[in-house]
Order: structure tokens, then sequence, then C-alpha cells
């Protein structure tokens, strides 16, 4: 059983989603340690002991975690199934402290499809979270 | 869609995998980043017995000099390989080519071991593995024995590893200090058309040496230019010695006619990809990649 199946089925973590099941959408992104990874390409054993993060550690329908509410102000996501996909990675790419460029953050966020969006929004979404993260961190938050 | 069933084993040592290898005689396969492999079950293009999961094992990821050869373990992942200063100082080509490998997520997880192991004739780092003259280390329960890459790499999603035995090491000589790369792919991220790694050494009156062409995506595994390379020894790369080694590059290649282009198509791009690698290989004096 691969990991995006058993944070579906076992855990009922449906946040993650299934788009292609051959790593190609990046549907499924979740973090593992930290890092982006394609869940379907996980088998579940392999997740023993190490930290997994999901879209549902972002909050929920009472209070957006403000990458989401980022997303929903840029009107980031239409049919939202890439969507968890696309937050998982920002997360990673916000982690690690950097700010990458739009043109670098194009190449950051390649590893998720979208068939909605054009990504344009997406990226701006994404940018937006990244500079307002960075001031709320210069004013101590 | 769902891979067909398998058993999945974690072995806590090198010994205990190469025994499960061993054991299942070719049904079994040794799961790393499972990037490549993990697809192709899931597409059921392959059926196994058993995964021997190697991930945990301790010491199969390390980088590091050995002398003047660099050495890395068969589990050291795209992105380590795209970060790490000791690959930027000895082995730059390998690091360049990396960033092209897959996107992002990919890059976390898979392994040089295992793209050396998958074969894929639009591989990047079998690319770079040829120009860089490496040498893969294989280990079975009979032992290690070391295989020069030219050797290793047989046809397409095919080497010389036997079913029971696993990559430890691969091993770098000194590499040479200039290089270009290019590839063309159809869409980000996707498997190259065509890619071509060229290595040399520049001398203080500008004459190169040590020429290795390798093309990728025109035969059923990466090919080295030979003649192509030999022709440009002594050279200043001037424009006619590489419209020459451009044209003798021809004789190496066998492309296939698929879904990115046909035989035809990489025909025509050979001469155009050499030439302009040449070109960047003599103008460039930083060793940045091409987008």
């Amino acid at each position: 059983m691969h990991l995006a199946d058993f944070l579906r089925h076992e855990l009922g973590l449906t946040g993650t989603h299934i788009g292609c099941e051959q790593g190609v959408c990046g549907n499924c992104t979740v973090l593992v340690n930290g890092q982006a990874v394609k869940s379907c390409l996980m088998f579940a054993p392999q997740a023993d002991g190490q930290g997994v993060t999901t879209v549902e550690s972002l909050g929920g329908e009472e209070e957006l975690h403000p990458l989401q509410q980022a997303f929903k102000d840029a009107h980031a996501l239409q049919c939202g199934y890439c969507t968890p996909g696309f937050l998982m990675a920002a997360v990673a790419i916000a982690a690690e402290g950097r700010k990458p460029s739009r043109e670098e953050l194009r190449e950051e966020l390649s590893g998720v499809i979208c068939r909605c969006t054009g990504y344009e929004n997406i990226l701006t979404a994404v940018a937006s979270y990244l500079d307002k993260r960075e001031e709320v961190e210069a004013l101590g938050g | 869609m769902k891979s067909a069933p398998f058993s999945y084993v974690r072995p806590d040592s090198v010994q205990a995998a190469l025994r499960v290898l061993d054991d299942h005689a070719g049904s079994a396969r040794v799961l790393a980043g499972g990037q490549s492999l993990v697809p192709m079950l899931q597409m059921r293009l392959m059926q196994l017995d058993a995964l021997v999961d190697i991930n945990v094992l301790e010491g199969l990821d390390e980088v590091r000099a050995a002398g003047a050869e660099t050495v890395l373990g068969p589990l050291v992942r795209y992105a380590t390989i795209e970060k790490l200063a000791l690959v930027s100082e000895r082995l730059p080509l390998l690091q360049c080519v990396t960033r092209y490998v897959g996107d992002p997520q990919v890059r976390n997880r898979g392994t040089i071991g295992g793209s050396l192991a998958q074969a894929d004739p639009t591989g990047e780092i079998p690319l770079a593995c040829l120009a860089l003259d490496a040498t893969i280390v294989a280990a079975s329960l009979s032992g290690t024995r070391q295989i020069a890459i030219d050797d290793f790499l047989v046809s397409s999603y095919t080497t010389a590893l036997e079913p029971e035995e696993m990559i430890t090491e691969i091993r770098f000589p000194l590499a040479p200090h200039h290089f270009a790369f290019l590839e063309r792919n159809r869409k980000h991220n996707d498997f190259a058309v065509i890619n071509v790694a060229v290595v040399g050494r520049r001398s203080n009156d500008d004459r190169w040496s040590d020429l290795r062409i390798v093309l990728g995506g025109v035969s059923d595994r990466a090919v080295l230019a030979a003649e192509s390379a030999a022709s440009l020894e002594g050279t200043t790369l001037e424009e006619d010695a590489i419209a020459e080694a451009a044209q003798l590059a021809l004789d190496v290649i066998d492309p296939p006619s698929d879904i990115r282009g046909s035989a035809e198509y990489r025909r025509h791009l050979v001469p155009i990809y050499v030439r302009r690698a040449l070109r960047k290989l003599r103008d460039d004096h930083q060793h940045a990649y091409v987008a």
C-alpha cells in the first residue's frame, strides 16, 4: 500500500489527493521529514519512524492558514484538486527560509501539475505568502 | 493503477540485502528512491516478488574525497548532489545535470545508484557518469567487482548488474576542469529528446586535451563520440574543427523514433547540439548551466 493510500484510507486524511499514481502529477505531495515528496511513490512501511506532514496540518475551515488565505486571495484554485500538493510544496520552500524569484518559484513548484488555473495565480499566492512571512518574521512575529 | 502484490523487505545490513536478492534469483529489486521503480510497478510494467528497501542502511549515502577520486554511495540523493560543496568543487558536471532531473520532489528522493541501475537512455546521471569515466562498484554474496561505466551501461534500462548484485559505490576519477551540458526537452521536466555533455582540459595557450563528448537520447544508452573528441585533441576548438567533430558524432548514434521525436529529428539535432556544446565549452569561463 503506498503512503497516499495509507494516509487517505487508514488514517482518514483525505486532504492528500491521488492524480496519477505514477509520480508525474505531484497532487499527492506531502512532507516527509520536512521535504516535499510524492506520497504515491513511497510505500506505507517506509514512513515508519519518519515525520509525515499533510495538508491537514495547515488549519481548517474555522481558520485558514496564511498560505491558504493567500491562495484564496489570489484565486489560486478552481477545482482545488492539485491545491494540497501545491500547498505542501510551498510549505517546504517556506521552511527553507529562502525567497525565490518568481521564475525560481516556477521551477520550485514545477513538481505539481494544475489543469485549471494556468499557474500564474498559484505563483502569485505563494510569492505573496513568502513576502508577508518575511515581514512578519522581521517584526519578530 | 496499483502495483501487483509483492513482499516488502527491510534488511538491516548490506549483507542481509544481498541475501534477499540472492534468494529471489531475479524477482527481487532494490528500492532506493523509488522515483523510477515505483512508477514502473504501479503501471505494472514490472512485477516483483520482493522489494528490498535499502533506505535505512547506514553509510550508503556518503560523498567523500579519496585522494584524487571522489566516491559517492548509491543512496546519495539528487538534492544532496545539487547542493554539496564537495560536488561543486570536484564534480561540477554532475551537479549541473542533476538540476535537469525530474522535479524537486523527485530530487528529494531519487538517488544516483537508482538512476544508474535504471539506465534510462535519456538519463542525465548515466550521461554525466560516462562523461566523467566513473566506475561502478557492485556487491553480491560472492564479493565485489568494479565495472567501468562504459561496460555498465548495456542497453535501454539494461545494465551489467547481475540480479543478485547491488551498487555499493560510484567512483569518479579527477574530473577535467571544463565542461558544458545541454539538453532539449519538448516540455519542462520531461525526459530529454537529446542531451550532450562535453568535458576537457584547456591549456594556457587555449589548446584542448582529454576531451570527451557524450550523447544521450540518441541510442539505446548514453554513447561516447570517441572519434569526434579525438579529432579535437590539440585544437583551440575553432569553428572548422567543431564542425568536423559534430559530423563525426553521427557515427556513434542509432536514434529511436518515439513519442518525443523521430529518429530523423534526433539525427538532425545531434550535430547542432554537439556544435553548441563545444562552443559553450570554449566560450564559457564559468561553470554555470544554461537553461
